[in-house]
């Protein structure tokens, strides 16, 4: 992209406040600086250096001298970067605006100031009316339990272990454990903890809706370095499992597109999709296909049929 | 000789500007822009039309890329004066504050920069841009993306944003249908140009791909899928595209630098990116449901807490605000007999039809 003017001006006026002393930089570092390859950086200078045209008036112009090594840049112009446009702080203002939902009400002063500053930091024209600051929302919802967020960021922020009040999805007593946080994910319009726990081997996923207490201790732990978010995340979903065991479920041709768009697979020739799906928690398999009434059925294991024929029979006496 | 390239000029007419401490006219600033000397015209005190239209097309992309030139008199016209004052057009002096005093951002001492205002930050203020940033980079839109990070560029050259960012230690997880680059590129210039737009759309209610022609309102964000909200010509109707599902994005091209639309007023992004329930959805009269809830489970509990609780019932009873009882029905389904609807009688009697449904399934015995 690098023969788009209008990318290549948002460059240079990133690029030239930061050289524009006279004095020579090394190409490869200013490269690095400005966030651009070696090869544009040249094309970019290259495209202003090369004038065909004789500088005229008495106006200074931006003088640049490149070489395969360095530049070097002398002007009494655009030695500050521009304004913020409305564009970025459009970007800036969602990002903060996702925090925002995220935080507690103690945790909104900065963010308010933040954004005072950089409203006071944007450059107003005729083409970026105020309303344009809406076009753009995101926000990841924290179920009500923005103050748990809070202190799980406080101990992976400070690396120190967290006490957890937790009722799993198919536990009917809350429990409670000490963990190390090792990331805290979102998916599917769900936040997630990935923790080991205090003494035991093996990652844990921690739903955030099933926190019912979280308190941050003062001792130390530490992310093993070979860690990675990838340990937990399966198509797109937050998922630990190191069991072999698979469900297969087959999805009727009336919602196996959508599933088949989710899971990134093919419908079979008659319209349905069967698939298998990693096995950790058979209550979780048994929800997983009932939410989808008649559409689904669990083809193997025979436990799991088992569980879900149990369970439309005790529905059916109910 | 060669033909100037555009950036060269951009540069020239901006330093131009910048020199300049009162607003002048078209003929005065062409003496400090070689291109627009090029063809003699100006020279001659005459300019040509030829350079009169390259000035006004260079506004507006200057315009555009947000540089804020001002006019005096109407644009285009003999009279008409141009100016770009420094402090419109300069970031501020951003200075950081900290228990231990403030920390100046390097000041420069020649005109235009003199009398630049200045704004401070403190750390806690600081880290949250910083965040902000990173959460706006994880969002898989490269528009949003590239607008953060040239804001952070920008800000850095004053504040120490790459001290402040925090570990990186949370993360959105994209799904696997992913929104192509492409299209959010297109649609999000569309939608800060206000141009209407062509697309395909992979319909997956209809199962059926048809082409589209939309004037767009907005972009969310919601549950790791990006939507193109906006009013689809044919239909009269503001609806939500999922932009994994848009191919081929064309942007009207006639007229580049006027808005082919406006957004109504009464139109509220984020009310409508709202996050709903499947059974929220739906433009009917919502009904209320009752709901008795029986286990204790963490699902059951979790379920139980978006209902509201019901002053003269048990507290295991809940009422919900339902749109569509079918998708409801599903829901509770899916708690196992844990979660059973009460009232009305529509959404019982759809319950008990799925539950009979899929215990069919199961009556065969063994696996197809």
């Amino acid at each position: 992209m690098s023969g788009d003017p209008k990318a290549q001006l948002r460059r240079l006026l990133h690029l030239i406040p930061l050289v524009a002393d006279g004095e020579s930089h090394p190409i490869g570092e200013v490269a690095a600086t400005v966030g651009v390859s070696r090869d544009t950086l040249l094309a970019d200078l290259q495209t202003v250096s090369e004038r065909f045209d004789t500088p005229a008036g008495f106006v200074d112009g931006v003088s640049i001298e490149v070489t395969d090594r360095a530049v070097t840049v002398l002007t009494s112009q655009l030695l500050r970067p521009m304004r913020l446009t409305m564009r970025e702080l459009c970007a800036l203002e969602l990002g903060l605006g996702m925090l925002r939902r995220e935080r507690t009400p103690q945790e909104q002063a900065p963010i308010d100031a933040a954004l005072a500053v950089l409203q006071a930091a944007i450059a107003a024209t005729p083409a970026s009316p105020e309303a344009e600051r809406q076009l753009v929302a995101a926000e990841l919802d924290a179920a009500g339990r923005e103050a748990y967020l809070e202190a799980i960021r406080g101990a992976l922020r400070d690396r120190r272990k967290l006490r957890l009040r937790y009722r799993s999805g198919s536990s009917t007593e809350t429990t409670e454990r000490t963990i190390c946080p090792y990331s805290l994910m979102f998916s599917s319009g769900m936040w997630y903890v990935v923790a080991i726990c205090d003494g035991q081997d093996g990652l844990r996923i921690f739903r955030l809706d099933r926190i019912e207490g979280a308190e941050r201790t003062d001792e130390p732990y530490e992310v093993p370095p070979g860690f990675s978010p990838d340990a937990v995340l399966d198509g797109g979903r937050v998922f630990w499992n190191p069991s072999p065991a698979t469900l297969t479920v087959r999805y009727s041709p009336r919602i196996a597109r959508w599933i088949a768009e989710r899971e990134g697979a093919e419908p079979d020739a008659d319209g349905s999709l069967t698939l298998e799906h990693p096995l950790a928690d058979e209550r979780w398999a048994v929800r997983h296909v009932l939410q989808y009434g008649p559409d689904a059925e669990v083809l193997a294991p025979a436990s799991v049929r088992a569980a879900v024929r149990r369970a439309l029979d005790h529905i059916a006496g109910a | 000789m060669p033909k100037s390239p555009k950036i060269q000029r951009w540069i020239d007419l901006i330093s131009a500007l910048l020199s300049r401490h009162y607003p002048v006219t078209f003929t005065e600033l062409a003496r400090d822009v070689p291109a627009y000397l090029a063809d003699g015209s100006v020279a001659r005190g005459q300019p040509s039309t030829a350079v009169k239209r390259m000035f006004e097309r260079d506004k507006l992309d200057l315009r555009e890329l947000g540089i804020p030139i001002e006019t005096t008199g109407d644009d285009g016209s003999e009279e008409s004066a141009y100016r770009l004052r420094p402090g419109d057009f300069y970031l501020p002096y951003i200075a950081v504050v900290s228990p231990r005093g403030t920390t100046q951002p390097r000041k420069i001492g020649k005109y235009g920069y003199r009398s630049l205002g200045q704004l401070a930050l403190d750390a806690d203020a600081l880290l949250a841009v910083a965040e902000a940033a990173s959460r706006v980079r994880q969002l898989g839109n490269p528009v949003l993306a590239a607008d953060a990070e040239s804001a952070m560029r920008k800000l850095a050259f004053d504040l120490p944003v790459g001290a402040a960012s925090a570990p990186d230690d949370t993360y959105l997880v994209p799904p696997r249908a992913r929104a192509g680059a492409a299209a959010l590129q297109a649609l999000g210039d569309a939608l800060f140009r206000h141009k209407r737009v062509t697309f395909t759309y992979r319909s997956m209610s209809a199962n059926t791909t048809t082409e589209r022609e939309v004037e767009p309102y907005g972009l969310f964000f919601l549950n790791g899928h990006w939507y193109l909200a906006a009013r689809d010509c044919e239909k009269d109707h503001v609806l939500n595209f999922r932009v994994s599902r848009i191919d081929g994005v064309r942007v009207n091209d006639r007229r580049p630098g006027t808005a082919d639309y406006q957004i109504p007023a009464s139109f509220d992004l984020r009310e409508h990116a709202r996050s709903r329930h499947p059974w929220e959805l739906g433009d009917g009269a919502p009904v209320e449901a009752t709901v008795r809830f029986a286990g204790d489970s963490g699902a059951v509990a979790a379920a139980s807490a978006l209902g509201r609780p019901l002053p003269d019932a048990d507290d295991d009873r809940r009422a919900f605000s339902v749109r569509r009882l079918d998708a409801f029905a599903r829901w509770l389904l899916s708690f196992a007999g844990d979660a059973v609807p009460v009232a009305p009688a529509e959404l019982v009697e759809e319950f008990r039809r799925q539950a009979s449904g899929t215990r069919a399934l199961y009556a065969r015995g063994g696996a197809a």
